[in-house]
């Protein structure tokens, strides 16, 4: 019975992705906790409480459920829903002070874009260990002396996911066009609906084929990789009055010119181009963010200012560092991965990291932490501007 | 999940709206307990529709809210009329209000902040306002809150599902109504001295007192 609950919550929940499902803020109890029982913390995202919940079990723990506004963790905390204050609220209102001897809070790696671990240490005395980026992997990190693995810190973009994306980008499709054909064309409903999903399958499940000879580097306007051909803005819609004038064309050649034909067909051709072109533009823990200017901007590690904290490696979702804790430096052999999430220039101690621009100007990391991805990819205009805000 | 920006500058319109201008008045309402050279909190004071209004009063008034963005807002509206010297802005959550002294404050006030606090938040919120107010200190509350009726709860749902949805448009936040809010001010140790209720009764203007030693 549970596991039929959460195979259909999964279900409706992965068709239904596009929206925030909130759930209730506080804390959980899993099993029977006492006073050295580990603390977890997650977003309030119904489906993530639902998968963490089924991932401690077993585990004599508790859980907090911090009010991200019902996004998941990585999309909340990046771009400015889960915050410091959401997650202080719950450590001081849920009563889990007084529930536990030690303060270590385990939150999940992809909230480190958002949360600011010395922020959180100073305002409530509590610790943050940086846990696993999946829940599934919540289990051997115990397992493990709370420590990661580099598989426990690497975001990957699996055909699981791929798929999962497909159908969050099909579903609300396929509703709406069925909602409008349904009223003046319902015998296209089933061949429109296969292309509904069918396009965002071939899209996402081979991606990995394509993704190469995409190129966000470039310095084009709004170039994507994750709108696959193009952004939306002027180019879909030249595009969409290339084939309009292409059918206006044929069916003046033929001798078949009508109304209805044409303005059906002009919908289909939007609704194609529309999901080819639109969205899937954002910031991701795997590929760079295509639209946004924070792809121009590059990783800086001062070493003079590096103490080997370890925390860049900790929360780096590509794997780009390594920490040498002998020799007290930190290295980047993996800096071309980077996707600027900025999760390292956030949790930096020493500010050692930073970013800089392609020109060269440096954006301080107190920039970086105020704003996240707030600025949807305008930190390098804050960062010119050095918007000191007079609060 | 692409919902990424925050949309403080649309906040203000939207509320209008979706109050259809009632909210002015029930602000103006709180508002006239505030007297010149009180000392005022304005918790989850956002573009600081309340906060202004205390300062116009002569009140000295300390705003405080977890978004920036919306505070920025608040302190270019002060300089625009004039009241920046009377008033304050701090970018700190009810969870926050620990690193204020106690009796501190004639009035605490807060407006549209309770339901989008969840209810741990909301008996933490209280019983750290009774602590920094000074006894006889004013708390004012206007807040959404849930229908006792059954009959009105489902009218309020039947309006609310499509303002609910133009709100998440607008605001990207989602509000839930509070319920027992007087009971839990009277929990937290207040004297109600009035509730006001609009006629769906799904609005709510309280006025409570701390009580003197």
């Amino acid at each position: 019975m549970k596991l039929l609950n959460y195979v259909a919550v999964n279900t409706i929940e992965t068709l239904l992705r596009v929206i925030p499902i909130p759930c209730k803020v506080g804390m959980l109890t899993i099993g029977n906790p006492g006073r050295s029982s580990p603390v977890f913390l997650t977003c309030n995202y119904h489906l993530t409480v639902k998968r963490v919940k089924r991932a401690l079990r077993g585990i004599d723990c508790y859980l907090l459920v911090a009010n991200s506004k019902g996004h998941n963790v990585w999309c909340g905390a990046t771009g400015g829903h889960f915050t410091n204050h959401d997650v202080i609220s719950v450590l001081k209102t849920s009563g889990v002070n007084g529930l536990v001897d030690h303060r270590s809070v385990i939150l999940p790696q992809l909230a480190a874009t958002g949360i600011e671990s010395d922020h959180i240490r100073k305002r409530t005395g509590w610790k943050i260990i940086w846990g696993p980026v999946y829940a599934r992997d919540i289990q051997a990190f115990i397992k493990n002396d709370f420590k990661k693995t580099i598989e426990m810190r690497v975001v990957t973009f699996p055909l699981a996911s791929r798929i999962e994306m497909a159908i969050m980008w099909a579903f609300p499709f396929s509703i709406i066009a069925s909602l409008i054909t349904i009223c003046f064309w319902p015998e296209v409903l089933l061949p429109l609906n296969v292309l509904i999903w069918g396009l965002p399958f071939l899209i996402f499940v081979f991606f990995p084929l394509y993704a190469k000879w995409l190129n966000p580097e470039k310095k084009g306007v709004n170039f994507s990789k994750y709108t696959v051909i193009f952004d939306f803005g002027r180019t879909p819609l030249i595009l969409w009055g290339l084939a309009m004038s292409c059918l206006l064309g044929f069916s003046v050649l033929t001798n078949s010119f009508a109304w209805p034909s044409i303005l059906r067909w002009g919908f289909i051709f939007l609704v194609v181009i529309l999901i080819v072109s639109l969205d899937l533009m954002g910031s991701t823990p795997t590929y760079k963010s295509g639209l946004h200017e924070d792809r121009f901007l590059k990783v800086v590690l001062d070493e003079r200012k590096c103490r080997a904290a370890g925390f860049c490696e900790q929360v780096c979702p590509r794997n780009c560092y390594e920490v040498d804790g002998s020799r007290h430096t930190a290295t980047m052999p993996g800096a071309k991965k980077c996707v600027q999430c900025g999760a390292c220039v956030v949790q930096c101690p020493f500010d050692a990291v930073y970013f800089m621009g392609p020109d060269g100007e440096i954006l301080p990391p107190a920039t970086v932490r105020r704003f996240k991805l707030n600025l949807l990819g305008k930190r390098l205009k804050a960062a010119e501007k050095n918007t000191g805000l007079s609060l | 999940m692409k919902v990424l920006e925050s949309a403080p500058d649309r906040y203000d319109r939207g509320i209008r709206i979706l109050t259809f201008g009632k909210l002015d008045k029930s602000y103006d309402r709180l508002a006239s307990h505030i007297k010149s050279g009180h000392k005022v909190l304005d918790i989850g004071c956002g573009t600081g529709a309340l906060t202004l209004r205390a300062a116009q009063k002569g009140a000295n008034v300390k705003g405080i809210d977890v978004n920036l963005r919306m505070l920025e807002i608040a302190q270019k509206r002060a300089r625009e009329m004039h009241v920046a010297e009377n008033v304050e802005f701090c970018e700190k959550g009810v969870a926050e209000l620990d690193g204020e002294g106690s009796e501190n404050y004639d009035i605490v006030m807060s407006g549209l902040c309770f339901s989008e606090l969840s209810e741990y938040e909301v008996i933490y919120a209280l019983e750290e306002i009774k602590r920094i107010l000074r006894p006889r200190g004013i708390l004012l509350i206007a807040d959404e809150v849930r229908p006792k009726s059954l009959s009105k709860r489902v009218f309020h749902w039947l309006i609310r599902l499509p303002l609910g949805i133009i709100t998440y448009i607008l605001t990207q936040t989602a509000t839930h109504p509070v319920e027992n809010l007087p009971e839990m001010t009277e929990k937290a140790g207040f004297v109600i001295e009035s509730v006001r209720l609009n006629r769906m009764e799904d609005f709510m203007e309280l006025i409570g007192t701390k009580p003197g030693e």
